[in-house]
């Protein structure tokens, strides 16, 4: 009569149940990695997405015509010449847009005050421009991710007056 | 007297352990997936380079586009000068105008991560098609899209 595992059934079983462990762990890694990783602002994810729908829905709602970057000692302005006046502020641990402040959560992440700036002309008189704030993570720029990236595509009018070109 | 456990015990108690593992196991792969979709699919950026470039498109000819599954758009779909600028501009790699209500297409000739993303969306007959946007930024596919209609 049996009494207890075989030696096979032991080896088995801890096989399986290793097996799934180690997929487990590999997961979990993975999850931890996406979810809080320290190469990207991972925990400014909502309010990136907030800041990019209120500048854009601005530049739709206000029809924006101009642009001029500013910048200073410890921040950068952005004067959007929009129908209505709407400035950004851009610190290193905050943006301020709208009468809100948006304060950087992530750790070791800052906002790059050199605001990147691309002006294009298109066909029939339209133009393209592109923004983007960089956010570094302990003084670099790891990826576009994590960017506050604004694009536009309007029609040349009477009143728009954008800088071609920015250098910090 | 029996003293220790039969084989089938044994083969019972390693299924229960298995199937609880492997459940688990398919819950942290779905947090995974889920949590890496909201990083590569529907970028809010990317998501208004996509409607601009709906608007510009739609100025030059992007409606009386048809197309029964799957169309690739390149610049040469378009009379427009700018059109390479802009995809250059916008890190596109490829646009695609997909049937709103999608049922079938050949899967084989599309990358599997754009399979992946069309899966993804829910198709209906709110909008005719939809423009997909494939971005390649750092060695990486984003994607994005818009109804039209």
């Amino acid at each position: 009569m049996k009494k207890g595992f075989t030696i096979l059934e032991l080896l088995i079983s801890i096989t399986l149940i290793s097996i799934v462990l180690l997929l487990l762990l590999k997961i979990m890694m993975s999850f931890y990695y996406i979810n809080d990783s320290d190469d990207y602002a991972s925990k400014d994810e909502i309010n990136r997405a907030l800041i990019i729908k209120s500048v854009e829905s601005d530049f739709l709602n206000y029809n924006l015509n101009g642009l001029k970057i500013l910048k200073e000692n410890n921040k950068t302005i952005i004067d959007f010449k929009l129908d209505e006046k709407k400035v950004m502020e851009i610190k290193e641990n905050y943006i301020i847009y709208n009468d809100e402040k948006y304060e950087l959560e992530s750790n070791n992440a800052k906002y790059d005050l050199c605001v990147q700036y691309t002006y294009v002309d298109l066909d029939d008189d339209y133009y393209l421009i592109k923004i983007n704030i960089p956010v570094l993570i302990n003084g670099k720029n790891t990826t576009v991710d994590d960017d506050l990236q604004f694009t536009y595509i309007g029609l040349k009018n009477n009143e728009t007056s954008y800088q071609e070109s920015y250098a910090c | 007297m029996k003293r220790g456990f039969a084989l089938l015990e044994t083969i019972v108690v390693i299924t229960f352990v298995t199937v609880s593992l492997l459940l688990l196991y398919g819950t942290f792969t779905n947090l995974v997936d889920n949590k890496r979709k909201t990083v590569l699919y529907d970028d809010m950026a990317n998501i208004y380079k996509i409607y601009y470039l709906k608007e510009y498109l739609e100025l030059n000819g992007l409606k009386t586009m048809e197309t029964s599954d799957i169309l690739k758009l390149s610049c040469d779909n378009f009379n427009l000068d700018s059109c390479s600028l802009i995809y250059d501009e916008f890190s596109i790699a490829n646009l695609y105008l997909v049937k709103g209500n999608l049922q079938d297409y050949e899967e084989n000739n599309y990358f599997s991560n754009f399979n992946k993303y069309l899966d993804s969306l829910s198709y209906n007959d709110k909008y005719k098609y939809w423009l997909i946007g494939e971005f390649w930024v750092e060695g990486q596919y984003y994607y994005a899209s818009i109804g039209v209609n």
